[in-house]
């Protein structure tokens, strides 16, 4: 099984470039699934995907392989794990605690934690290829850190102690309580009001069963994510970003330990040029897409000098006169990526 | 109504252009003799990666002193909170590195937004057209982050009324009540004319309107082509004899498309709407900056 994980800013076109890599694979024989993180649910359009957590086969005509698109959906991912690993008394009391409401509205954080858990999840199922379209941003790759920050936190024999000796001390009818971490605890609760630390407290002390099973999950899927056998992380840009965002994802990859193999850039105005001169308004339109045409190459040039020798290969689409919506502008995509386009001038 | 007296948000999804423009209008400002703040969403050590402000004082000396780019690390305001709370150095500091307190603030819901929102509320309030004597600046520009973060920093607010007692909640209340005053804040989505974009700035649109009482004050429109501005006859006229390259077929296929996007979302969104227009080569980019804020006036929209 292969893993393929995208990175890159917003409005990049992130979420069609991963679906037209799974497409592309499909059609030439593999079982794939595309799974998007994008809170816009911009691959929902693409592939009509219907509400719900669950993975659902999309029908591509000719193709020898399956295509498999599948939604982070970060409230139904986090109900579905409270169920599965919560002791059944603690389900109810977790899922109608006031943290876990303001956990799982917060698209800030669960998001992170829970793409790594549905990774997880989706490993089990068989596929031979996995396409992963992360959330759009310079720090997508805080995803596979935060799994392992909870993991610590919810780990950690402190947040243990403290939820115990809170509940002890309330139910003994103690409001300050003893040293150490406690004293820590302490004076943090008077900072931020007993309420909310002890809120928390609470929710992470009955939370803390499905947390040990997320975070031994949550290790193993990001120790696989470092594997070079088995992961490939790809840097999607466009022209006029290309430059900074292929040095600065590389850097960020190296830093962490994940493999970088691929630098996709699209949206390219790379079109044939006519051979007749225009005159009026298509002399003004033509002179303007020429001039964006040669800053897109110029950008890409200067790219290939300064990172190409980091990377397996790298790969230039050029932008549809639409956006891409449906299932034939992804075809288009994929064709582009099953036939490389040659940029240099 | 006195625009400098307001907070100007500049939001939209990510990718459209929001860094981009926040600095445009900062600059201008600043090269009209205003004393600018924006409050940048990337960290400026990482600001270059998106734009970057290289040679601004070589190459505007007046406007330079006047431009003031800022990023907020909620992890400071709060670690000030502490360092005031307790003034006994020793023991912040034992607190400020206890694993405990770093991982609460790290996973803790809403809590880094809810201290953004308090302190720009607070630089907001600080500046005055009320008291332009004691006032550091004249302009205060956000920079906001894409949409779904920006939505969920102004909602942690009403979640904190929401969900917790006490004193939190008091500030959750005050807070939410400052950012739905249209008395404070000034609106810009922005938007390149595609459809995701488009689709995203009527939701934030809609949310503003609904949760937080605020109308955006224009729409701008990012990256146009020129056939967005082009007349009918113009058009028309080019169409009578069509150019079958492919890059001719690219520019006005998708130029036309725009176009028709830009009277469709006028009819959805009933805001006026700035055309800025897609630069197509540029030195730097301050060049870029300075030839989009030339373009940009937004003194004009209430």
């Amino acid at each position: 099984m292969k893993l393929a994980v995208c990175v890159g800013t917003g409005g990049v076109g992130k979420t069609s470039v991963a679906a037209a890599m799974a497409l592309a694979q499909a059609k030439a024989g593999a079982k794939c699934l595309v799974l998007t993180t994008d809170p816009a649910l911009r691959l929902k359009t693409a592939l009509r995907l219907k509400d719900g957590m669950y993975e659902q086969q999309v029908p591509v005509e000719g193709a020898k392989g399956e295509l498999w698109a599948a939604l982070l959906d970060v409230n139904a991912t986090l109900d579905d794990a409270v169920r599965l690993h919560a002791k059944p008394a603690n389900q109810e009391k977790i899922l109608k605690h006031p943290i876990y409401r303001t956990i799982a509205n917060s698209l800030a954080g669960m998001q992170e934690l829970m793409a790594v858990e549905r990774i997880d999840q989706l490993m089990r199922r068989g596929f031979d290829n996995i396409v992963v379209d992360t959330a759009p941003s310079r720090h997508a790759l805080d995803t596979f850190d935060k799994p392992v920050l909870f993991a610590d936190f919810s780990d950690s024999k402190k947040v243990r102690l403290i939820s115990r000796t809170y509940k002890f001390a309330e139910a003994v009818g103690l409001t300050t309580v003893g040293r150490g971490a406690i004293e820590i605890y302490s004076r943090v609760e008077a900072i931020f009001g007993t309420n909310m630390v002890k809120q928390i407290l609470d929710f992470y002390s009955l939370f803390y069963p499905i947390a040990e099973g997320y975070s031994a999950r949550a290790r193993k899927t990001v120790a696989l994510l470092r594997d070079p056998k088995v992961t490939e992380f790809r840097v999607v840009t466009i022209p006029s970003k290309a430059v900074r965002d292929g040095a600065f994802f590389l850097e960020e990859l190296k830093k962490r330990g994940f493999p970088a193999g691929m630098i996709c850039v699209n949206r390219t105005w790379l079109h044939a040029m006519p051979e007749t001169a225009a005159a009026g308004l298509a002399a003004e339109v033509l002179d303007w897409y020429r001039a964006v045409s040669h800053s897109h190459l110029a950008a890409i040039e200067k790219m290939t000098a300064a990172s190409g020798k980091d990377v397996r290969e790298i790969r230039v689409l050029r932008e549809l006169e639409r956006d891409v919506e449906g299932l034939e502008s992804l075809r288009i995509l994929a064709e582009q990526l099953e036939n490389p386009l040659k940029w240099t001038s | 109504m006195n625009d400098s007296a307001r907070l100007a948000i500049f939001c939209g999804k990510g990718g459209v252009g929001k860094t981009t423009l926040s600095l445009a209008a900062g600059l201008q400002h600043a090269m009209n003799g205003h004393r600018v703040l924006v409050v940048s969403s990337h960290p400026i050590s990482e600001l270059a990666l998106a734009v970057s402000l290289d040679g601004l004082s070589a190459r505007f000396p007046q406007a330079a002193p006047n431009l003031f780019v800022i990023y907020i690390d909620p992890r400071d305001l709060i670690a000030d909170l502490v360092n005031k709370y307790f003034p006994v150095p020793m023991m912040a500091k034992k607190i400020l590195n206890s694993s405990v307190f770093t991982n609460l603030i790290e996973v803790a819901p809403g809590l880094k937004e809810f201290f953004f929102l308090g302190r720009l509320q607070e630089l907001s309030e600080r500046r005055g057209a009320a008291n332009p004597a004691t006032s550091a600046y004249d302009y205060l520009i956000w920079d906001a982050p894409a949409s779904g973060h920006f939505l969920s920093t102004l909602r942690a607010a009403k979640n904190f009324e929401v969900f917790l007692t006490g004193p939190m909640a008091a500030a959750g209340a005050q807070i939410h009540r400052f950012f739905s005053n249209r008395k404070n804040i000034q609106l810009f989505p922005v938007t390149p004319l595609e459809e995701m974009a488009i689709a995203e700035t009527l939701d934030v649109a809609k949310a503003m309107a609904t949760d937080f009482d605020l109308t955006c004050s224009a729409v701008l429109l990012n990256c146009a082509s020129p056939l967005c501005s082009a007349t009918e006859s113009d058009i028309a006229k080019m169409q009578a004899t069509p150019d079958s390259s492919p890059a001719m077929h690219f520019a006005v296929e998708r130029g036309l498309t725009e176009r028709q996007r830009m009277v469709e979302l006028r009819e959805r969104l009933s805001l006026p709407q700035l055309l800025i227009p897609r630069i197509t080569n540029w030195a730097n980019d301050l060049d870029l900056l300075v030839r989009i804020g030339a373009g940009m006036d937004l003194s004009q929209f209430s």
